[in-house]
């Protein structure tokens, strides 16, 4: 039942009863105007009654006097015939007014009347007969007329008693009547009263318990739901933590206790920067405090590279985590979600992972290093045994300075390898130029093995802020991929040219490096800088690539690979974009981000 | 007296491979030198060679496939494969008369070369 039905309800309460009422009061009314009626009629036959009967004390009064007067013959005695006449003929009039509903009684009082006026008539006969007394026939006939009257009278009296008491039983009907009608009226609207207020209140009363019924429902679905989402939190292999908007943290699963070393009852209600104390892996710097960060954004954020978090016990863990903000229907703040892993393994990981593929690349060079010192120290071996046998000075000469071409040959390859290896501990300027040579020199002998052409043309100046070695190392990588690709007799194109500032990237340069191979498969596409991803075999280690994205997005730079649509050059197409001026720093490695 | 005996010396690096005649030259024997393995098999057909010296890892055809073509054309001539390379494929190694790694020193060159010369005339010698 929802509230307008409520309200018809509470309204049917209301004005059924008044208007069952006010029925009720109408019949009542009716039926007490009807006993008033009939009380009416009762009074009216009493006063036919009464004023028949003071007409009849007329009649006699005149007749007594009539005697009176007949007997004595003294005027006086006829004062009261004479007071008489006149109350006599209001009289008539009074009854005659008072019977004209009654045809019976009007004709009796016509012969009353009709009777009385023959006495009259006789009575002033004996008036004006002198001696009238002693005529005994006259008085005789006087007696007669008299009789006459008050037989009529008496009739008329007796059809108005008849009619009295007729009227007084109706009388006591319509009371018996109005009794029952209260009676019955009074039953009847209570009855239907009650039955309609019973069965307003049990529409409500049972409305009422559908509530109850859907609100303990809606209640039981609400603690499942909660006890779901709380197990499914719990049970969660990432850590989880839940503050409200004031920084106040308000839930930590299994794992997230475990990390913090926090319990969750000790650590509710305390400020999450407590519990959740989060620094810079290496500057050790006070992270930023994510939910001040996520208020700021007011969306998911994910926390900044190297992030540790300190537990409780003095435990380090990096960690890789991201905040949501969890808003009500009106959009404000009201808690935040963190979510948070512990990739110190994983980081480990990685970083053996790019140690293994830095020697990798090494070993990859090693046979043709050694075939490029060996070459320069047979000579000088072969110089010293010339040396020792010849006398001719401008031979000797000659022979030395021979020496020292080649000894400065294997100085110079010795660098180029210790310069694979050596790094700087911040940026520096690097010539890309130089840089780039110096990876060919090392290439130099595996190239023409493969009898590669290299073809390149870096005029003009690039130089870029950044790690010489670790350049060297993508450089080394990427030239060998191309190598592979392109087998025997194949070509390489290698480019540079500088690119401004733009919206997206600052000045930098791109280095491109075109190759003559097949190109790479259109299945490979996606996964090409993905660790362990490799289209060479056993030959390859399926890092490269992946290594080398790491470096150059350290570097803020990017690296694009796509088949090329030059027709010389079909193969792959690498673009490496290098910015002029890095942000990075000797320890900010970061792993390539995939996809 | 004794003709002197020709080497064909074959090797890309340009400035070693001067050396090397050099002290070849001193060591008593006539030197022809190659740059790559195209033009030592044209040499090689044109001259008569007592004895080569080839170097493996070099652009375009390397020691292995220049050492297969002087078999087929002058199985008779001794080779002797001369690298800085670890580990030369077994095929090449069966090809050759013998191998020698690159800084083992100028005595043990010479001494190699005599032998697989002094060892290919001697053979020649038993078959007349």
């Amino acid at each position: 039942m929802n509230l307008r039905e409520f309200q018809r309800v509470l309204k049917q309460a209301f004005f059924v009863p008044l208007l069952a009422l006010v029925a009720l009061a109408g019949v009542l009314l009716w039926q007490v105007r009807d006993a008033q009626q009939a009380q009416r009629w009762l009074d009216h036959s009493d006063r036919v009654s009464t004023r028949v009967a003071e007409l009849e004390r007329l009649i006699i009064d005149q007749e007594t006097a009539l005697r009176g007067f007949e007997l004595t013959g003294d005027q006086t005695m006829l004062a009261p015939f004479k007071a008489a006449s006149g109350p006599i003929d209001a009289h008539f009039d009074s009854i005659r007014r008072h019977v004209s509903d009654n045809p019976e009684q009007i004709s009796n009082l016509v012969r009353v009347h009709d009777r009385y006026l023959l006495w009259l008539g006789f009575a002033n006969n004996v008036l004006s007969t002198p001696n009238a007394a002693a005529n005994a026939p006259l008085n005789h006939r006087g007696k007669e007329l008299m009789d006459a009257v008050r037989d009529a009278m008496r009739t008329m009296s007796d059809t108005e008693d008849k009619i009295r008491s007729s009227r007084l039983e109706n009388t006591l009907i319509l009371e018996r009547r109005e009794l029952m009608v209260i009676i019955a009226g009074a039953l009847l609207v209570g009855i239907a009263l009650s039955i309609f207020s019973l069965t307003r209140l049990r529409q409500v009363s049972s409305a009422y318990q559908r509530s109850l019924d859907e609100l303990q429902k809606r209640s039981n679905e609400l603690y499942e739901s909660r006890e779901w989402l709380h197990t499914t939190l719990r049970s969660i292999g990432d850590a989880v933590m839940v503050c409200d908007a004031n920084s106040n943290v308000q839930f930590m699963n299994p794992v997230s206790e475990e990390l913090t070393g926090w319990p969750l009852d000790e650590a509710v209600n305390k400020p999450l920067r407590q519990v959740f104390h989060i620094i810079h892996e290496h500057t050790r710097k006070e992270a930023e405090n994510p939910v001040e960060k996520v208020r700021r954004l007011n969306k998911v954020i994910g926390l900044a590279n190297h992030t540790a978090l300190i537990s409780r016990n003095g435990t380090e863990y990096v960690i890789d985590d991201s905040a949501a903000p969890i808003n009500d229907k009106s959009g404000n703040l009201i808690g935040i979600v963190l979510v948070f892993r512990d990739i110190t393994d994983q980081k480990r990981a990685e970083a053996a992972l790019i140690a293994s593929e830095k020697l990798a690349v090494a070993g990859r060079l090693a046979a043709s290093i050694a075939h490029e010192i060996h070459n320069p120290l047979d000579s000088v071996a072969n110089l010293h045994y010339l040396l020792a046998n010849e006398s001719n000075a401008e031979k000797r000469a000659e022979y030395l300075s021979m020496a020292q071409q080649e000894l400065k040959r294997t100085l110079q390859i010795s660098r180029t390898l210790l310069n694979l290896y050596r790094e700087p501990n911040a940026p520096v300027k690097v010539d890309l130029k130089e840089l780039l040579e110096s990876v060919l020199l090392l290439l130099h002998r595996r190239l023409d093995t493969q009898s590669v052409t290299v073809q390149h043309n870096f005029d003009g100046s690039f130089v870029v802020e950044g790690f010489p070695a670790e350049l060297r190392q993508v450089f080394t990588n990427l030239i060998t991929n191309a190598a592979d690709a392109t087998g025997i007799n194949g070509k390489i194109l290698i480019r540079m040219h500088g690119v401004p500032a733009e919206e997206l990237h600052g000045s930098g340069v791109i280095v491109e490096i075109l190759d003559s191979g097949p190109g790479i498969p259109h299945h490979a596409e996606q996964k090409l800088f993905q660790p362990f991803f490799t289209t060479k075999g056993e030959k390859g280690t399926g890092l490269g690539l992946w290594v080398s994205m790491g470096i150059v997005q350290k570097h803020g730079g990017t690296i694009r690979l796509k088949n090329s649509e030059d027709p010389d050059l079909h193969g792959a197409w690498v673009r490496v974009y290098l910015p002029a001026h890095t942000l990075a720093t000797s320890s900010s490695r970061s792993t390539a981000h995939v996809g | 007296m004794m003709r002197s005996h020709t080497i064909l010396c074959v090797d890309d690096e340009a400035l070693g491979l001067q050396i090397r005649k050099a002290l070849l030259e001193m060591a008593g024997y006539q030197v022809l030198t190659a740059l790559d393995g195209k033009s030592a098999l044209a040499l090689f057909e044109e001259n008569p060679v007592d004895a080569v010296l080839l170097d493996y890892l070099m652009p375009g055809m390397n020691g292995g496939q220049v050492a297969l073509a002087m078999r087929r054309a002058k199985p008779e001539v001794p080779i002797l494969m001369h690298s800085a390379c670890v580990d030369l494929p077994k095929e090449t190694a069966e090809v050759v008369d013998s191998t020698l790694s690159k800084g083992e020193g100028p005595e043990m060159l010479i001494h190699r070369l005599q032998g697989i010369i002094e060892a290919s005339q001697l053979s020649m010698g038993s078959r007349q």
